[in-house]
């Protein structure tokens, strides 16, 4: 059996890898491609503008859709593309539970119905309670789900995936429609019942504080590529590459005066109003504008060279006013990658 | 009356800003016609109901039902249907899921030899018949080698019905089964399904409003199929041609009772699935709990 010898040799080089992923999808406006490998209880957050494949990433980790190239291995186990005459594994001995976005439900179930679902051998009533009293759906339980919110209908698919028996949690936009308030509760909820199951997880979101707080290994996507993979707030300091330090929200490049190919990078959050040059990179410009952002303030800053950029400070100068600010140890960027993956 | 409609009401109360006294206007000339389009509609479809119940009498109904033998085209009628109708579930229905989900090659192809049925006169559907499955046919043939005839037989009744009713049952099956999201059955089966298991929990159940109005009007069509029928199977008597002959013979009086005949053994079954299926419709959409 070619398929039990490379799960035998796959379960010999990497004991704890879970997901393994390489691959290369076509699509008609683009070519994504994505590799990467997450071990149990790892968990990795892809973060990009819509349309840069974040989805098509999921749905390719779930074998739903047809790969060019490359292979995607749950637990050394062919789930996507060919391998030297393996055939990829039917969906439901993938071990893989996916959320969509929109979600999808089954509509003529209840609540609870769905959320069981997945659940194969002994249905225990109690463990279904239980898990909606969590997900706060316990009074909805018989309800189906055309009478349900959006925040509501993501909490019955977000139970319905953690109810199933997942070794690859894939998480589109999960919380997206759920009240900031219950957010966090929610995500606690599946990362402890991820862990539980010794699983690994990938979300994907056009959200950075949504991606950072799932905690683990963050990715930005573009364009069908993912461009640099780190830390959360190792890629939010240290942006790889122009691209990068734009998605993740950097506003002002000024360009580096001994190399006008590279940029340092100024965020709007990590910016001081006046000169600490021990902190980082002091400029000096003009307030162009000002207006209120929630409890601060968001100013536009003009250089004499003629860039711009906005900062957020507790205290907003006049507009037209001179002044010096110091951006805090800012990142310096080129136009490529600079720590290619 | 017009306020009853969102836009009568909205502009009943003013509330639709800009042109209050127009939109007023169309709302109620809107309202008003598509009133006399229903009744239009029902006069034009159930007018001729109340014409048959009301020439009808009891005395003659008895005087044409009553002989023994004469219930016999009933018999034949719902035992021919019957059986057609079965062979286009079990054939239909997989052929309109693989061409919902476009699974199927050639399905330009394939749709139109669906529909060529329906686009056909069903006489000449008849006469096209025999020269296919008639004793001097291609397939007439090698149906001979299995002791079955083309022509004037039961078989020939099942065939000619199947031809005129199949494509309303594989065009509705079709719809019903575009309207399930193919993704919730790639949830189903991510969820742990094997594939036919999804199908029977989720598709069936979704699609079934759908497939119930297509086997209803296919069962219709069925028990009421002349053209292609006359022409092939004249023999065994079915009930419209039961109808068509004592029309011939007796005239209007003659054919009425049988007319009556046909319209209690056919309507009921699709008037009970279309209230099923609006039913189960408004069920999904979460109308009722």
């Amino acid at each position: 059996m070619t398929a039990a010898a490379a799960a035998a040799a796959a379960t010999a080089t990497a004991v704890t890898t879970v997901l393994a992923v390489e691959l290369e999808v076509e699509r008609r406006d683009v070519t994504v491609q994505a590799g990467f490998e997450l071990e149990e209880g790892q968990r990795l957050a892809l973060f990009g503008t819509s349309g840069a494949g974040k989805t098509t990433i999921l749905e390719s980790i779930a074998g739903l859709v047809r790969l060019s190239r490359g292979t995607v291995r749950v637990d050394g186990r062919l789930v996507a593309g060919s391998a030297n005459g393996e055939s990829p594994l039917p969906p439901r001995n993938r071990g893989v539970a996916l959320v969509r976005q929109p979600t999808t439900l089954f509509p003529h179930l209840t609540v609870e119905q769905n959320v069981a679902y997945g659940i194969r051998h002994s249905p225990s009533h109690s463990r279904v309670a239980d898990l909606l009293d969590r997900l706060g759906l316990t009074a909805l339980a018989r309800a189906r789900g055309a009478a349900l919110s959006g925040g509501q209908r993501q909490r019955v698919a977000l139970g319905r995936a953690l109810a199933s028996p997942f070794r690859v949690l894939l998480l589109d936009e999960p919380l997206s429609a759920v009240d900031v308030a219950a957010r966090s509760g929610l995500r606690e909820l599946t990362i402890e019942m991820a862990d539980d199951r010794g699983a690994a997880g990938v979300l994907v979101t056009h959200d950075l504080t949504e991606a950072q707080a799932f905690g683990g290994q963050l990715g930005i996507i573009d364009g069908g590529l993912l461009l640099q993979v780190g830390g959360a707030h190792e890629v939010a300091l240290s942006p790889a590459s122009r691209r990068v330090a734009e998605l993740v929200g950097y506003g002002g490049f000024v360009p580096v005066p001994s190399d006008p190919s590279r940029w340092y990078a100024i965020h709007p959050d990590r910016v001081l109003l006046g000169a600490r040059s021990e902190h980082g990179l002091v400029l000096t410009g003009t307030i162009l504008s000002t207006r209120a952002f929630g409890p601060r303030y968001e100013c536009a800053v003009g250089l004499s060279s003629g860039e711009q950029f906005t900062v957020h400070v507790d205290e907003a100068p006049g507009v037209g006013v001179e002044c010096d600010v110091t951006a805090l140890n800012p990142p310096v960027v080129g136009a490529e990658e600079t720590t290619a993956r | 009356m017009t306020t009853n409609t969102p836009a009568g009401s909205l502009a009943a109360t003013g509330v639709v800003p800009g042109f209050p006294a127009a939109a007023r206007i169309v709302a109620r000339g809107s309202t008003a016609l598509a009133l006399l389009g229903a009744l239009v509609i029902w006069l034009a479809l159930l007018g001729p109901f109340a014409v048959l119940i009301r020439h009808l009498s009891f005395h003659s109904i008895r005087a044409a039902l009553g002989p023994p033998g004469a219930l016999d085209p009933l018999w034949v009628s719902l035992g021919a249907s019957a059986v057609a109708l079965g062979v286009m579930v079990l054939l239909g229905t997989p052929l309109a899921y693989l061409l919902a989900r476009g699974r199927l090659p050639l399905a330009r192809l394939v749709e139109l030899g669906i529909i060529l049925p329906l686009m056909l006169p069903p006489l000449v559907i008849g006469l096209l018949l025999i020269f296919l499955i008639g004793p001097e046919g291609t397939l007439g043939n090698l149906l001979a080698d299995i002791h079955l005839t083309g022509t004037n037989t039961f078989f020939a009744l099942i065939v000619a019905e199947f031809y005129e009713a199949a494509p309303f049952y594989v065009l509705g099956a079709h719809a019903a089964f575009s309207s399930v999201d193919p993704r919730i059955e790639q949830d189903a089966t991510l969820l742990g399904d094997r594939p036919l298991q999804a199908f029977r929990r989720i598709t069936l159940p979704l699609a079934a409003p759908g497939l119930a109005t297509g086997l209803a009007t296919a069962w219709a069509r069925a028990m009421g199929a002349f053209g292609a029928v006359i022409i092939v199977a004249y023999y065994p008597r079915g009930l419209p041609n039961q109808i068509f002959i004592a029309f011939q013979e007796f005239g209007l009086s003659g054919a009425l009772p049988f007319a009556l005949l046909l319209v209690v053994a056919a309507l009921p079954l699709p008037v009970l699935a279309y209230l099923w299926s609006a039913r189960a419709r408004s069920r999904i959409a979460g109308v009722e709990k």
